[in-house]
């Protein structure tokens, strides 16, 4: 075996401290080390051609460069072995720049210790192997989950970048939670108003050919990894064909039987057909079986008769189904909801009447809610005083410890409506602390603090604050005693992350946080990137956040997409990765245990774990965790790694 | 004494790639000047080391190994930096029987942007395995 040795002087910063003549003497009596070579910038463009210009001349069997930190230029001098013809995998790299020259204050000392460390380098490329990188076919079409504002606009990029879309929405309708909202902060803009193209393209725009929605639907299951997923989704029955029903509503006029509308916050009624809400999209009503009398047993078809689009729309005995797609990524856009307040002792929610969470006074605000948009108390008056509570849940060592960020902008959003819509109304909010960070947020806080009517009481504890009823039955708030009758409370609980969140973090094997929103691989790297390769994540189902951080989001997670998987080009798979020794595995699957990327499977027709290539990052931790020496991590073999302990102590 | 005073260990350090490794390049980027007394065995993960390259390298005639890694939570490989320390903490305890004083294998954490804690924890590494003499029982 031939092993060339290239020896940088990188100017004066390693020749000033190692002798490149003491390196080539003691290189001599290396094994197999017939000749160094002394270059004087090696990265330089004419560096890099006499190297390549060496190699093909001296043709080696195995390289060692010495030189700079393999961090600064370990690829470039691959790709010079490449260019050279060589496999680049051959090639060993060693620090004697910032690691030797840099550090040692005594030449001798210094060229001491770069003549081990070049042996050790020496005795180890000897053992290292060729590698090619795999290659593998993939599909650049995506799945995203939830049709909120991140999901669409993650899903309309998607299908805009001529990739399909699956996209699958739990509820019967897209927008997510804001479409239920009036207006929006800061600039109190009409939420559907904003949405309501948005939407429109994702129903009916230039690419809708792309995507592909499904409401009322849930994955059920996934298998396969990043680039080759198969996802099986439940299609639960609408009863009504999206396709053909134009959104009249004769049928919801035509049904017998109600319950609560739960998109309402079960503060109106619904038929067991109907929408969840005027304005809707898709434009038409869902049957809900449960409420339906024909699940009691009464052979009722009145909707049915009732549609004006004939026999085909309303169908009555539409089965649940299950499909399957196959998708190279996912996006995760869930979304969150709010902390359930009645948890919170003493805020009186769910005990006393008109004590309202931020979602059902945004739903009293909304001309399409259960009131038409008017204030009013249960008893249908008009309040005269209104106490917004915040930090209902956040910021709590009882409850949720963080902040969730949104909650002051919204409560001042309420400060201003309830303002404009009953002048001279007192307003009294209670708050923790105050965050409204941002461009826009302060000109609400300004409205709140120059409105006469408003006052802000800011308070340690919420342990402080009681809501409780006088002698007379009205509503009240005591502040360490500090008693203000209030005919309406609004609590603003803190942001937490949707149901079903922890369902899929199991599904598919990504990780939440000790708060269960999903995990970031990292959280300022790649803060839309799940734990598990082609999971990415955007909007409230991560971390709590606004409208206008969830579409950004959602369009971090279609440039990972994009950027990863593109049609027709395959993914290569990095070759230093890890690989089980099928003979040698006894099954004890300690690996799988220990992989923190999901990459081993016990396969139990052989006994034996499985690798997958695409998903391992080549840490090792599994070589070194398996008892029966089965697994060989690739370019840091156990022989390797002993060889070149071996050399530098020498 | 003067015979412990010339007495120059030989110590392997075994750093991570992406944090502790990437310390002692920013050390030397400061120029920050420490012994030569440790060749560094660049891995991917702290959690590669294995207690067998510990065993080797007492074997092959090192006086100390130090395991340098990511600080918990900032693992590159999200923990495999906890593996290493468990591995550490194995070994520690059998380092003892076998006649190897538990201070010649170190486990500390250095980040990338650590240069000086890198030089701080090798020139104490050095000083400390210096004190104690060369090892001379072969496990």
């Amino acid at each position: 075996m031939k092993i060339g040795i290239y020896f940088c002087n990188c100017g004066s910063n390693i020749a000033e401290k190692i002798s490149s003549a003491a390196v080539a003497e003691a290189a001599s009596s290396f094994p197999d080390s017939p000749y160094v070579k002394i270059v004087d910038f090696i990265c330089s463009e004419d560096g890099k051609l006499q190297f390549e210009g060496s190699l093909k001349s001296e043709q080696p069997d195995r390289v060692v460069v010495a030189a700079c930190s393999p961090r600064d230029h370990e690829s470039t001098f691959r790709r010079c072995l490449t260019n050279a013809g060589m496999n680049p995998y051959l090639m060993q790299m060693v620090n004697i720049r910032e690691q030797i020259a840099w550090v040692t204050e005594d030449p001798a000392d210094a060229t001491e210790k770069a003549i081990a460390a070049i042996r050790g380098a020496v005795c180890r490329v000897r053992l290292q192997q060729p590698l090619e990188k795999k290659q593998l076919e993939v599909c650049p079409d995506a799945l995203v989950i939830g049709a909120g504002p991140a999901g669409m606009k993650a899903a309309l990029s998607l299908a805009e970048a001529g990739r399909a879309v699956v996209l699958v929405e739990r509820t019967p309708f897209i927008g997510g939670l804001p479409v239920r909202f009036e207006d929006l902060f800061p600039a109190m803009e009409c939420a559907p108003c904003m949405l309501e193209p948005l939407m429109g393209d994702l129903l009916h725009g230039d690419h809708v050919g792309n995507i592909e929605l499904m409401t009322m639907a849930e994955l059920i299951e996934v298998t396969g990894f990043y680039g080759n997923f198969i996802a099986k989704i439940r299609q639960k029955p609408r009863h009504v064909s999206l396709h053909e029903c134009i959104g009249c509503g004769e049928c919801v006029e035509a049904c017998p039987a109600t319950s609560m509308n739960e998109f309402n916050s079960n503060a109106s009624e619904r038929k067991a057909i109907d929408f969840a809400f005027t304005g809707v999209l898709p434009n038409a009503p869902y049957l809900m079986e449960e409420i339906c009398i024909r699940s009691k047993g009464v052979e009722c078809r009145a909707c049915k008769d009732a549609c004006p689009m004939g026999e085909d729309v309303v169908n009555l005995d539409e089965l649940e189904t299950i499909v399957e797609r196959r998708i190279g990524s996912i996006i995760l856009a869930t979304g969150a909801r709010l902390y359930d307040a009645s948890r919170v002792v003493g805020m009186g929610m769910g005990t006393l009447p008109d004590v309202y969470d931020a979602l059902q006074f945004e739903r009293m605000l909304s001309s399409t809610g259960p009131t038409g948009g008017e204030i009013v108390t249960a008893d249908g008056n008009t309040p005269s005083s209104v106490a917004i509570i915040h930090c209902v849940g956040s910021l709590d060592e009882d409850h949720k410890t963080y902040c969730s960020g949104i909650c002051c902008q919204y409560a001042f959003k309420f400060n201003h409506l309830i303002a404009a819509k009953l002048p001279g109304v007192s307003i009294t909010h209670y708050h923790r602390e105050l965050v409204m960070p941002g461009k826009g947020a302060h000109t609400l806080l300004r409205h709140a603090v120059g409105n006469k009517n408003s006052h802000l009481e800011r308070y340690g504890s919420i342990k402080d604050l009681a809501v409780t009823r006088d002698s007379n039955g009205r509503l009240q708030v005591s502040a360490k005693g500090n008693v203000t009758p209030a005919d309406m409370v609004i609590l603003c609980p803190a942001v937490v992350p949707a149901d079903g969140a922890e369902r899929l973090s199991a599904l598919l094997d990504v990780s939440c946080d000790s708060f269960g929103f999903f995990q970031e691989l990292h959280g300022r790297l790649d803060a839309a990137q799940s734990t598990l390769k082609g999971v990415y994540m955007a909007g409230a189902c991560q971390e709590p956040m606004d409208i206008r951080s969830a579409m950004l989001e959602g369009m971090a997670s279609v440039g990972h997409t994009l950027a990863g998987l593109q049609p027709g080009r395959m993914i290569e798979v990095e070759p230093s990765t890890a690989e089980v020794d099928e003979t040698r595995c006894a099954g004890c699957r300690l690996c799988i245990s220990v992989c923190p990327y999901h990459a081993i499977t016990f396969d139990s027709e052989h006994n034996a774990s499985h690798i997958n290539a695409v998903l391992c990052r080549g840490c090792g931790t599994c070589v070194t965790a398996c008892p029966a020496g089965a697994i060989t991590g690739h370019h840091f073999t156990n022989e390797q790694i002993m060889a070149e302990i071996e050399g530098v102590l020498q | 004494m003067t015979a412990v005073e010339k007495f120059e260990p030989k110590i392997i350090g075994f750093l991570c790639n992406w944090c502790s490794y990437a310390g002692a390049d920013k050390a030397g980027g400061m120029q920050l000047s420490y012994p030569p007394n440790v060749q560094v065995i660049r891995v991917m993960c702290s959690g590669r080391v294995d207690p067998q390259f510990v065993l080797s390298a007492f074997e092959k005639g090192a006086d100390g190994v130090i395991i340098l890694a990511c600080h918990p939570g900032d693992c590159h490989y999200k923990e495999g930096n906890c593996r290493a320390l468990q591995r550490h903490s194995m070994l520690s305890l059998m380092l003892e029987p076998l006649g190897v004083e538990k201070e010649r294998c170190r486990l500390d954490y250095v980040s990338a942007g650590e240069g000086e804690k890198f030089n701080r924890i090798i020139c104490e590494m050095v000083e400390s395995v210096r004190a104690l003499g060369p090892l001379l029982v072969a496990p």
